[in-house]
C-alpha cells in the first residue's frame, strides 16, 4: 500500500497520494463537517474554531486557528462540491497571484480509500517565486529567530554556572 | 558572517557579546547539522557556510509537502480512531 503514498511537482501543480483505511464515505466526512475537521486540521498543536462551514460550490469554510498565543484566520471558498469523490476549494493568499485551487478526489481501491489532492497554482512561475521568498526571507527569518533563541539560551545557561 | 568568508572561532566570537565556549558550542550545533562544515588549517580550525543545505531545508515545496504529509498522517490517525470507537 506504501506505493500509494506519494508526492511529485508537475509543472504548477503539486500532488500528494494517500491511502486511507477507511470507507469513502467517512473519508468524506470527515473533510466536511466541523466537528471532524478540527481534528486533524491545520499546524500540530494548534486548535481550531469553525464560524461557518457551509459546503456547497461558491459558500465558504470559515475558521479561526489558535496557536502561539495568537489567532490565525482561515478562509477558503468550495468550488466543486460532488459527494463523496470530489471537493475542490479556493485558497486565498496574500493577492490574487497567490491564490490556488485544491482539488481533492477520493476513489475507492481495495475497500479503502485513495486520496489525490491537487493543490493548483496559476503558473510555474509562481511556484518558483515562493520558492526563492521562502530561502531569502521566511527561512532566513526563521533560522535568525532560532539561532537568536539559541544564543539566549547559551548565555543563560553560562549565567547560572 | 560566513556567508562571505570562512573564520575561524575567535575570530566570529569577537562579533558576539557572548562568550568562546557559547560561541564554540553554537558553532558545532551548526556543524552538526550540517549547515557548516569545519576545516583544519594548521592550528586553526575554520568554518565554512554550507548555505546550499540552508535552501534545502527551507524551500516552499518541500515546507509545503511536508506539512501536508504531517496532515494526512493526522487524517489517517484520527480516521483509525474514530472506526475503532464505532466497532
Amino acid at each position: 500500500m506504501e506505493k500509494y503514498n506519494t508526492f511529485k511537482q508537475e509543472e504548477n501543480i503539486l500532488i500528494h497520494t494517500r491511502i486511507l483505511d477507511a470507507p469513502r464515505d467517512l473519508v468524506w466526512e470527515v473533510w466536511t463537517t466541523p466537528e471532524h475537521i478540527k481534528e486533524w486540521w491545520g499546524p500540530n498543536g494548534f486548535s481550531l474554531t469553525t464560524k461557518s462551514m457551509n459546503v456547497e460550490p461558491g459558500k465558504i469554510w470559515d475558521s479561526i486557528m489558535h496557536g502561539w498565543g495568537q489567532d490565525f484566520d482561515n478562509k477558503i471558498e468550495y468550488v466543486e462540491v460532488k459527494k463523496p469523490s470530489l471537493l475542490s476549494y479556493r485558497h486565498f493568499g496574500e493577492s490574487e497571484d497567490y491564490n490556488f485551487t485544491v482539488s481533492i478526489l477520493f476513489a475507492e481501491v481495495e475497500e479503502k480509500t485513495l486520496l489525490t489532492m491537487k493543490s493548483i497554482f496559476k503558473s510555474k512561475a509562481i511556484i518558483e517565486e515562493l520558492n526563492r521568498r521562502v530561502n531569502a526571507i521566511e527561512g532566513g527569518k526563521q533560522t535568525l529567530n532560532r539561532l537568536e533563541n539559541y544564543l539566549k539560551i547559551l548565555v543563560n545557561e553560562q549565567g547560572h554556572e | 558572517m560566513l556567508a562571505r568568508k570562512s573564520l575561524n572561532v575567535n575570530a566570529i566570537a569577537k562579533e558576539f557579546d557572548i562568550t568562546r565556549q557559547a560561541v564554540s558550542l553554537h558553532v558545532q550545533f551548526l556543524n552538526d547539522c550540517g549547515l557548516i562544515v569545519i576545516k583544519q588549517q594548521g592550528r586553526e580550525r575554520y568554518c565554512e557556510a554550507k548555505l546550499e543545505k540552508l535552501n534545502e531545508v527551507t524551500d516552499w515545496v518541500d515546507q509545503y509537502r511536508k506539512y501536508w504529509d504531517n496532515k494526512l498522517d493526522s487524517l489517517e490517525s484520527y480516521l483509525a480512531k474514530i472506526q475503532k470507537k464505532k466497532k
